[in-house]
């Protein structure tokens, strides 16, 4: 966006203005330190071990974004209002698992489409009620979504159930197994592209247009510049709390389904934990924890890192254990960059 | 857009019709919070291409009736009249929607939005009725906000556009603020206070403005207390006094003692409170304090006894030297000497250990603990002087040095056990000032010490000051109020960018010369 500015203000010759200049306009665009980071651990890992360097990897680490990338979406528009939900993981599991059976039990036949529109209903209705509860309570969204976290999963695993589902309904079995693209590699073995890496393509275009180019979005922001003024201003807070959370609440239903859709079982025991791990994807992709920044480009980088990291260290050698303590170096110091810029 | 609105009127054509229906016309409006009635019912009229000062003392109730006015809170009783026909209560979108826009005295700009997200945005919510599911018109925007910048003199180029607010000066900030008012057609802008951060030069540039919205037929309301500068301006007087409005003539027609009278209720005294100081022994010095990005190099020294000023404007640096004295935000190099020993703090608690007490401006968020006790906001900085048995406090100590201190400062209470938030601003600050006071401070930094005080305690607060001065303690007083300074000190150094530019003897300094030194043409500082 400020691209010109940073073209016109590197002097030739002066060496040290023009690193201070590059160096203000990284601290402007968070997302290159992601990039960056991303390009050093594909390199490390590359250079180490040329396995890395497959497509079937490549799928695999797109594949294993979908989920964390719906997940993060919702997140990055809480954050930007100035909030923070916990509970998306709860909504998630409830989501998948409540229609998983629902489906299986009564309506077996029922196309893909329409279960994806109940389960993305169904996660905003929750996440309407986190919405409402943080507005009308003024209580901090953190606290409020820890609590209905807690409620939401233990109602399912106390009513629903907490049995696996091993024969999930067919349409979303064969939506799973569906290929946007296969290859073969030289030693003969079949990899795919999983088609429904498309449905976070899509939920990444319509946040971004949601964010960039509505009312709405940019109303987020407002709120999560400074609530007060935008109250001022004439921005309905209400409606702005109500629809982050909702927002976050229907990609969340969605991600249960995806998640459903690519294991071909649903447990309600799954994407508990996940919650620190997308908010520092997001973090990561330059959001700030205190609100009124962060994009859409950035967070999906974020969460490509994340998953990188979570895949790849085991090509290298490293053993899985290390992948936390990676991610939260990688943390750390995209939190002392920003911090930085912060500081101006 | 003017004339569209007077066809449409009902009652067309003709002078009369026209002067007999106001703008806004507000009618007896009430306003009270938690038994504190802040409007005891005011009524007023804004003519289109008028111009009105809002004049009052601190905590007369003209913020109320502006944010009645604007939206932002409703009225108790009374009735809002636009051209001719009750609104109710506006919120802030129909506000906006009838063409009253607000300068708010912090600019209301969202920090995180761009230049022409700030300017640009508002019309479009208003064009939805507030209602967000709409799409952004990103050219509208953006046309938008280059009529209104071109219109207040800044730059429309991409990049200027698209900077963060948050990352332009207090100057360009504030024009970025009313260049969102006029960006719509409003009919009515309300500025509140809006010289208080600006240069001589800006302030000519704001005038400027204020000149071609009114020969396009919109009113503007100034909300202030600085009678200079309505003076010059122009238009109508508004004062109001403890919630009501006691006069409205024209400006022109009256002195500034008569205006001042107004507010104030009494004869405008100037006279001053200091008189045959006695200095003692050296008791500050001083030496170079620099903090990068705020001031740079001020030295002074002071003796035991003696009361030294400071002002300038708001990013003259003045409020981070009285938070580097005290050691809230400390300074980055440079010594701070109290009785001849290095006492430069670090933290709030060195401050206090050598005798440093400090007042904050803002005594709601830095100082008091508003829910708590009157007694417990007192004692809060000797707690372990009241150590009895088991190191558990020594409750009756303890009330006895608050109610002492209650006493000695004429705090205005039944009980000391009462919250602070009881009292009325002026018997707050007394509180504040009484806690610093128990540590038997040799130094005694005041920060805007009658800033949202009636005058009654204004009088109070300056005697106490007066008598602390004379009983030996050194006093700084950090404020923009150049009367309360020319009245209470010694000397008054005025700070500028950051440095200290002058330093007058307050005994014989007249106020236009303080001024003109606190207000020095300085360069515009807008990106090109």
């Amino acid at each position: 966006m400020t691209d010109t500015t940073f073209n016109g203000a590197t002097p030739d010759g002066s060496n040290k203005a023009a690193i201070g200049s590059a160096w203000r306009w990284l601290l402007r665009h968070p997302p290159v330190v992601t990039f960056a980071l991303i390009v050093l651990v594909c390199l490390v890992v590359g250079t180490i071990n040329t396995d890395f360097w497959q497509v079937s990897n490549l799928f695999d680490i797109l594949r294993a974004s979908v989920v964390r990338g719906l997940f993060a979406l919702g997140v990055l528009v809480v954050l930007a209002s100035g909030g923070i939900d916990v509970s998306f993981t709860a909504i998630a599991a409830f989501v998948m698992y409540t229609v998983t059976m629902l489906v299986t039990n009564l309506l077996p036949g029922l196309p893909m489409p329409v279960i994806l529109l109940v389960a993305a209903a169904g996660g905003a209705c929750f996440g309407a009620l986190n919405g409402l509860l943080v507005h009308t309570l003024r209580a901090p969204s953190l606290i409020v979504t820890i609590g209905t976290q807690y409620v939401i999963r233990s109602f399912l695993l106390t009513f629903v159930g907490t049995a696996l589902f091993m024969n999930i309904p067919g349409s979303m079995e064969a939506f799973g197994k569906l290929a946007l693209f296969t290859h073969q590699s030289a030693n003969g073995s079949i990899s795919a592209l999983p088609a429904f890496v498309l449905v976070l393509a899509v939920a990444a275009v319509v946040t971004w247009w949601i964010l960039e180019r509505t009312l709405i979005g940019r109303a987020v922001y407002a709120v999560g510049g400074n609530p007060g003024i935008a109250e001022r201003l004439g921005y309905n807070l209400r409606t702005v709390h109500i629809f982050v959370f909702a927002y976050a609440g229907l990609l969340a239903g969605i991600a249960g389904i995806m998640h459903v859709a690519s294991n071909r079982l649903a447990n309600p025991f799954d994407l508990a934990g996940m919650e620190l791990e997308i908010i520092a994807a997001v973090v990561l992709g330059g959001a700030r924890i205190t609100g009124g920044s962060g994009s859409v480009i950035g967070t999906l980088l974020g969460v490509v890192l994340i998953t990188l990291v979570s895949n790849v260290l085991i090509l290298v050698g490293i053993p899985s254990t290390w992948q936390l303590a990676i991610i939260g170096v990688f943390i750390v110091l995209a939190g002392t960059v920003f911090s930085l810029r912060a500081r101006g | 857009m003017q004339l569209k609105h007077e066809a449409g009127a009902p009652h067309p054509g003709g002078e009369i019709a026209k002067a007999a229906i106001p703008y806004l016309e507000i009618r007896n409006i009430q306003k009270s919070f938690g038994g504190v009635r802040a409007l005891k019912g005011v009524s007023l009229s804004i003519e289109p291409g008028q111009i009105y000062h809002l004049m009052g003392e601190n905590g007369c109730g003209k913020s109320t009736l502006i944010k009645i006015i604007s939206g932002a809170q409703p009225a108790d009783a009374g009735e809002l009249l636009i051209d001719g026909k009750p609104v109710g209560h506006l919120s802030p979108v129909a506000a906006l929607a009838a063409g009253i826009e607000t300068v708010y005295q912090d600019f209301s700009l969202l920090p995180n939005l761009s230049v022409a997200e700030n300017v640009g945005l508002t019309q479009q919510l208003v064009a939805a009725s507030g209602r967000l599911a709409r799409r952004l018109d990103l050219t509208q925007m953006r046309q938008t906000a280059e009529r209104a910048l071109a219109a207040v003199n800044l730059p429309t180029n991409r990049a200027f556009l698209s900077t963060r607010t948050d990352e332009l000066p207090m100057a360009t900030r504030q024009l970025i603020a009313i260049a969102r008012a006029i960006a719509s057609d409003a009919r009515l802008v309300i500025m509140d206070e809006p010289t208080t951060a600006l240069t001589k030069h800006e302030v000519d540039n704001l005038i400027g403005i204020v000149t071609r919205l009114r020969a396009k037929g919109v009113a503007v309301l100034f909300v202030t207390h600085k009678l200079d500068e309505c003076k010059e301006i122009g238009g109508r007087a508004v004062i109001m006094r403890d919630g009501q409005k006691v006069a409205e003539c024209d400006i022109a027609d009256h002195t500034k003692a008569e205006l001042g009278f107004w507010m104030t209720g009494k004869v405008l005294d100037e006279s001053r409170y200091r008189s045959a100081p006695k200095f003692g022994e050296d008791l500050l010095s001083v030496d170079a304090l620099s903090l990068k990005g705020a001031f740079a190099k001020v030295s002074f020294s002071m003796r035991r006894g003696e009361i030294v000023g400071i002002t300038g404007l708001l990013d003259s640096g003045r409020n981070e030297l009285a938070r580097a004295i005290a050691g809230v935000v400390p300074a980055d190099a440079g010594r701070i000497r109290l009785g001849g020993k290095d006492v430069t703090p670090r933290k709030p608690a060195d401050a206090i250990g050598a005798g440093i007490g400090y007042v904050p401006e803002d005594r709601l968020s830095e100082g008091l603990f508003l829910e708590k006790p009157i007694e417990e906001n007192i004692v809060v900085p000797v707690l372990d002087r009241l150590r009895g048995a088991f190191g558990i406090l020594d409750g009756r100590r303890s009330r006895a040095l608050a109610e002492r201190s209650v006493e000695d400062l004429q705090v205005v209470t039944p009980d000391v056990a009462n919250p602070v938030q009881s009292l009325s601003g002026g018997n707050q600050q007394r509180v504040l000032i009484g806690r610093w006071l128990t540590i038997n401070p040799k130094l005694l930094v005041l920060h805007g010490p009658t800033v949202g005080v009636d005058v009654g305690s204004k009088d109070t607060i300056y005697r106490i000051i007066q008598r602390l001065a004379d009983e030996g303690m050194g006093v700084i007083i950090i404020s923009d109020d150049l009367l309360e300074l020319l009245q209470n000190c010694d000397r008054i150094m005025v700070m500028r960018k950051g440095e200290v530019v002058e330093t007058f003897e307050a005994e014989t300094l007249k106020e236009e010369t303080l001024y003109s030194a606190l207000v020095e043409v300085t360069t515009v500082r807008t990106p090109q």
